[in-house]
């Protein structure tokens, strides 16, 4: 593993327990991406992607067999898989479906990471709208099926190597992060008054006074990046829909006002640019 | 491993695979899955350092990341509607050249020489810019008086 105090690293420094797997995952998505003649057959498929499975969870790790890493393996192999499926399916229906499953999988590791609300947003908003939409483009502009040129695809080669480099880069970014600076070393979170806590729950504390301060479990209580007291939650708030509601509508209330008002322009945008047949017709 | 960082590879493999996706793919509609993949590999990231930091601000962020998401899916499928009313086909290597296929001056010399066909007037109704209009005439001796 790669030292943290090094500035700069060598390519040397880089371990192979890093570059063999993205190797392997570059060299069968390259197999894998459509190039023209018959369609690959299912065992053609089947083995890559296992090679780039076993090759992302020596990455990830497997893990202990407890209930959370079970359910994040399940999730990020869906995700993973659906993924390489998606862009290397040469139907576009069905990549549409496998992004459906991308997206369902997502929502499980959000789940996993206190994020129920969002999750169950991002399932209305991608399952329920983006991929529906994408289906009725589909099927007005693409009737005939699997067309020429989604057998084909541009500069595999080409890409198949920025992806390995990038996505090299980042493991090693990701793995050599130090982490020791940040982390607090014997970080409970620290017990709130009593008197502090009564009041938080009745919710009619004055706005002066600041909430108690709160530690985290890798990071080291950071109030100077949060401007607002107010946006410093209790543990169990981290996610639900009272502290995510809070944080919307007290740190953020210019960002959503704005998000709203890019929503109606792109409203009226899409019904200005819809191509439309001439008057009187259907 | 440290849990975050799990959460934090995952993130960048969908990152990574819809930049291939996005690159290699021939299909308008193929592509603009592939960006949306990218977001979600971006969201993941943003929620898992949301929990490890305790507050929601990550959260918060993907909520916008997932509004100007669909806004960019609706645009962009209008757009691909439209771009495939012109060809009648959804691969974007048609569009490899972003020029008008004729210059508008030279469309007007062409309707001033000669009558215009059917067949061009329907190749011109790409959208253009609006045209100025006609030049102006100067008359040289009264713009000289007046200055």
């Amino acid at each position: 593993m790669l030292s943290p105090q090094t500035a700069v690293f060598a390519v040397s420094d880089i371990p192979l327990a890093i570059v063999l797997p993205v190797i392997a995952i570059g060299l069968s998505l390259m197999w894998m991406l459509p190039r023209g003649g018959r369609a690959p057959s299912r065992l053609a498929k089947v083995l890559p992607l296992t090679l780039v499975w076993g090759s992302l969870f020596s990455l990830i790790g497997f893990g202990r067999f407890a209930v959370g890493e079970v359910l994040f393996g399940v999730f990020a192999t869906a995700a993973l898989l659906a993924g390489i499926c998606m862009i290397t399916s040469r139907n576009s229906a069905y990549s549409a479906l496998w992004f459906a499953v991308v997206t369902l999988s997502v929502c499980g590791l959000f789940l996993l990471r206190s994020a129920p609300f969002l999750s169950a947003a991002t399932v209305i908003v991608y399952a329920g709208a983006i991929i529906v939409t994408f289906l009725f483009v589909l099927m007005l502009a693409q009737q005939e099926g699997t067309a020429g040129y989604d057998a084909t695809s541009s500069n595999p080669l080409l890409t198949s190597v920025f992806g390995m480099v990038l996505f090299g880069s980042l493991i090693v970014g990701i793995t050599s992060w130090p982490k020791e600076a940040i982390s607090v070393a014997s970080a409970g979170p620290i017990e709130t008054p009593a008197a502090e806590q009564t009041a938080n729950v009745k919710g009619d504390a004055p706005l002066a006074a600041a909430p108690p301060a709160q530690t985290h479990r890798y990071f080291k209580s950071d109030e100077t990046a949060l401007a607002n007291a107010w946006s410093r939650h209790p543990e169990g708030e981290v996610g639900s829909l009272h502290g995510l509601g809070r944080s919307l509508f007290g740190d953020y209330l210019f960002a959503v006002e704005f998000a709203g008002t890019l929503l109606l322009v792109a409203c009226i945008g899409a019904i200005a640019m819809a191509p439309r047949r001439p008057q009187g017709t259907l | 491993m440290v849990e975050l960082d799990k959460y934090l590879i995952v993130g960048a493999a969908l990152f990574v695979l819809g930049a291939i996706g996005f690159l290699t793919r021939r299909n308008l509609i193929v592509m603009m899955l592939s960006a949306e993949m990218m977001l979600h590999g971006v969201g993941l990231n943003l929620v898992a350092f949301n929990y490890e930091h305790g507050h929601n601000q990550g959260q918060s962020f993907t909520i916008m990341i997932l509004t100007v998401a669909a806004c960019e899916a609706g645009l962009a499928l209008v757009l691909i509607l439209a771009l495939y009313k012109r060809r009648k086909t959804l691969d974007v290597d048609v569009w490899g050249e972003l020029g008008e296929a004729k210059p508008l001056c030279d469309v007007r010399l062409e309707r001033r020489s000669a009558t215009a066909e059917p067949a061009e007037e329907e190749e011109t109704a790409d959208p253009r810019l609006t045209p100025a209009g006609r030049l102006p005439r100067f008359n040289k001796q009264e713009t000289a008086t007046r200055v």
